[in-house]
């Protein structure tokens, strides 16, 4: 009985190796995670095809999940934790190389895309910086984003004022074009002072533009207390002054960009998808009217922006990392950062996209975006950002709320950030 | 008779055992082993966000717990909220209740009222207040300004009235679930008693202290027991409306074990925390268990 079995079996096996072996060898299946709808997995698909119809025997899979960018660190994390060896290579946001490198959760991609000095040398210093742990490739650059200052052109012409240089000057010009334009609704700047992300970079920008930094190479705090306390003293004699509202502690991006449309805004500092949303949004009313400039500084100071942007990197735990780290040299080089700038007004990392003539002839504006994006500042490297950033903007929303003295804001986020950042 | 036989041929105790083994493994999956997982976990330094092994550190959590201001803070804050939230949703459920009991000719839109509000999820009740209290769209503002002129306020950015303002939605939210419970029981309360009360001369108001409130004891215990221990689990409401803002002046305790865990991904620590949510609510149900002891 147990012959014919086991012959059976044998020959199954042989047929079944005889059709797939040689697929086997040949064909190599990554999948990629590319996040939620801001990550434009639908972009990425396209640049995948691209890689498919030149590496024949490559397919990738997209995944997608997670609206924002503390919702994928979550969903990575637990996968990442289990090492999980499904995904193999994945997005992820400008804070968080230093923590997936500090977990091991990252191939190193040295060996793939050479050594850090030179992989890195076409890229912002900014991505080189923050791409780069313990001298080790931890991600390549997929596109940047920076906080910008866009202003109302059409009012800064009609009333003849330059572009203001310092925040002071700012507040001046602001007050300037309220008064004249006598609307109530009429707000001069408008910042996000909500408890969110971008509370954090609201925190950093004046600070960051007296010279101070948050950390050292190695990640430790490096906290100016009187820096902190003037930076968020400079938004709060703005609220006096009724060029920021009020309510400053409720507002968010979203809110910023509804308003700005609205026509209600003559400065608005918000992130780079906010310029396509001011210029051909149907509702905007600010369509064609909408400039943009570098961050103003505090006097003395030099001009600084909060950098965002988003980064490829392979698994540590997949089964394919040469396929996927080839793959990866793809996504980041000059070529797809045309196609992602062109077809999505996505942001490229490096200077030289930003002068290239398809892509100033596809978005026209990147011509003031390149050197916005490369004064950047990355936040704060830590293996445990989401603590460090919920510390910031927990405290500077309630200093911007006025619930929380400024010096006593600061004081919470040094002694909370020295248990993290240590 | 050996094993094999006694499963043949069970006595009544075997058959016992075999019957109640399905229910009792399931309740040992998941009930026993969560709890227990928690804490096991609650004695490690477990961080998924990496970097080293779970580490075991015995009781290093618990007594960072216990000198954690914001553990203490979110405590006095998910006390505060139990305090002032169970007995308001109490009084005006009893109100809704009666009210709802009264001998209307159409009774169904004054149930339906009653549900809606039950039948919101938490977070959208959260969102939706949120908008009411909102310093410069809000209708609470306007409604203010219409009637008596006064400047705007900023409720959600002002600790007290941030925190007067979740306590507020969180009554609204749950008085409907309050008026449901006891609105049931006012049903079950013979009509007969009343007319024999009307009969001695009672008032309506002694009818009410004599035989409604003590007849309707075992729902007002069933309806306070349910709600003290959601009431103790707050999260949804003030996570919409405030995020436990401004700072963390409006922090529950379950929103501090979320942040913990998810956000910082300190499983750990987290664990140790909802190990104390744990006891709270044993302890608070303890005492309720206790209650329905004597009155029984």
């Amino acid at each position: 009985m147990k012959k014919p079995h086991t012959l059976a079996g044998t020959l199954l096996a042989a047929l079944l190796l005889a059709g797939t072996a040689p697929h086997a060898l040949a064909d190599t299946k990554l999948r990629a995670f590319a996040g939620g709808s801001g990550q434009r997995p639908d972009l990425m698909r396209k640049l995948f095809d691209q890689y498919q119809q030149r590496n024949p025997g490559v397919t990738i899979e997209v995944e997608t999940g997670g609206a924002t960018s503390e919702l994928q660190r979550q969903y990575l994390g637990t996968v990442l934790n289990a090492k999980d060896t499904s995904i193999d290579l994945f997005m992820i946001d400008i804070v968080n190389p230093a923590q997936y490198a500090g977990a091991n959760w990252v191939e190193p991609l040295n060996a793939y895309v050479g050594e850090p000095a030179v992989a890195l040398k076409p890229y912002l210093p900014a991505y080189a910086q923050a791409n780069v742990i313990d001298g080790k490739v931890a991600a390549m650059p997929a596109f940047a984003d920076a906080m910008f200052m866009y202003y109302r052109k059409d009012l800064l012409d009609k009333h003849k004022i330059s572009e203001p240089k310092t925040w002071d000057e700012l507040a001046a010009a602001a007050k300037k074009i309220q008064q004249a334009e006598s609307d109530a609704n009429l707000q001069g700047l408008s910042i996000q002072g909500a408890p969110i992300e971008g509370a954090v970079c609201t925190f950093l920008l004046p600070y960051w533009s007296q010279g101070k930094e948050l950390n050292d190479a190695s990640g430790r705090l490096t906290l100016d207390k009187d820096a902190a306390v003037k930076g968020i003293n400079q938004w709060l004699s703005m609220v006096d002054q009724g060029v920021i509202k009020k309510n400053v502690a409720e507002v968010k991006t979203p809110d910023t960009v509804n308003e700005f449309k609205a026509g209600q805004v003559v400065f608005a500092i918000n992130w780079g998808f906010a310029w396509d949303r001011f210029n051909s949004d149907k509702d905007s009313k600010v369509s064609g009217k909408v400039g943009v400039m570098p961050l103003p500084a505090v006097a003395g100071g030099k001009s600084a922006t909060c950098l965002g942007g988003w980064q490829w990197s392979v698994s540590a735990f997949s089964k394919n990392k040469a396929e996927a780290a080839k793959l990866v040299k793809f996504l980041a080089s000059p070529e797809a950062s045309k196609f992602l700038a062109a077809e999505g007004s996505l942001l490229p990392t490096s200077l030289a996209v930003y002068q290239d003539a398809d892509v100033l002839k596809a978005v026209p504006w990147f011509k003031d975006a390149g050197a916005v994006v490369a004064a950047g500042r990355s936040r704060p490297l830590s293996r445990d950002y989401g603590q460090v950033s919920d510390v910031i903007r927990t405290s500077v929303s309630a200093a911007l709320a006025r619930t929380k003295k400024p010096e006593e804001a600061v004081a919470e986020i040094e002694s909370r950030l020295r248990r993290v950042m240590r | 008779m050996n094993a094999l036989d006694r499963l043949r041929d069970p006595s009544d105790r075997t058959l016992a055992v075999l019957m109640l083994a399905p229910a009792f493994l399931l309740l040992a999956l998941i009930v026993v082993y969560p709890i227990g997982r928690l804490l096991w976990n609650s004695f490690f330094d477990l961080r998924l966000s990496g970097g080293g092994e779970a580490r075991f550190i015995g009781f290093e959590n618990y007594l960072l717990v216990l000198t954690d201001k914001d553990f203490w803070n979110a405590t006095r804050n998910t006390v505060l909220i139990t305090l002032i939230t169970v007995p308001g949703a109490l009084v005006v459920g009893l109100a809704l209740a009666l009210l709802a009991n009264l001998p209307f000719r159409r009774q169904w839109p004054v149930r339906l009222a009653l549900l809606l509000p039950w039948a919101l999820p938490l977070a959208f009740a959260g969102l939706i207040f949120a908008w009411f209290f909102h310093s410069e769209y809000g209708v609470v503002n306007d409604l203010a300004r219409r009637l008596g002129g006064s400047a705007p306020r900023m409720w959600l950015l002002e600790p007290a009235f941030a925190f007067a303002a979740i306590c507020l939605t969180i009554i609204w939210k749950t008085s409907s679930f309050m008026a449901l419970i006891l609105l049931a029981g006012l049903q079950m309360i013979p009509k007969s008693l009343y007319e024999a009360a009307e009969v001695d001369g009672a008032s309506r108001w002694q009818q009410f202290w004599q035989i409604t409130i003590p007849m309707l004891m075992p729902s007002i215990i069933v309806a306070l027991i349910f709600r003290t221990i959601t009431a103790l689990q707050t999260f949804d409401i003030p996570y919409t409306m405030t995020k436990g803002g401004p700072g963390n002046a409006t922090e529950t305790l379950a929103m501090l074990i979320h942040k913990t865990t998810i956000d910082y991904l300190d499983v750990g620590y987290g664990s140790t925390l909802a190990v104390f949510m744990f006891l709270l609510s044993l302890v608070v149900t303890g005492f309720y268990l206790r209650r329905i002891g004597r009155n029984a």
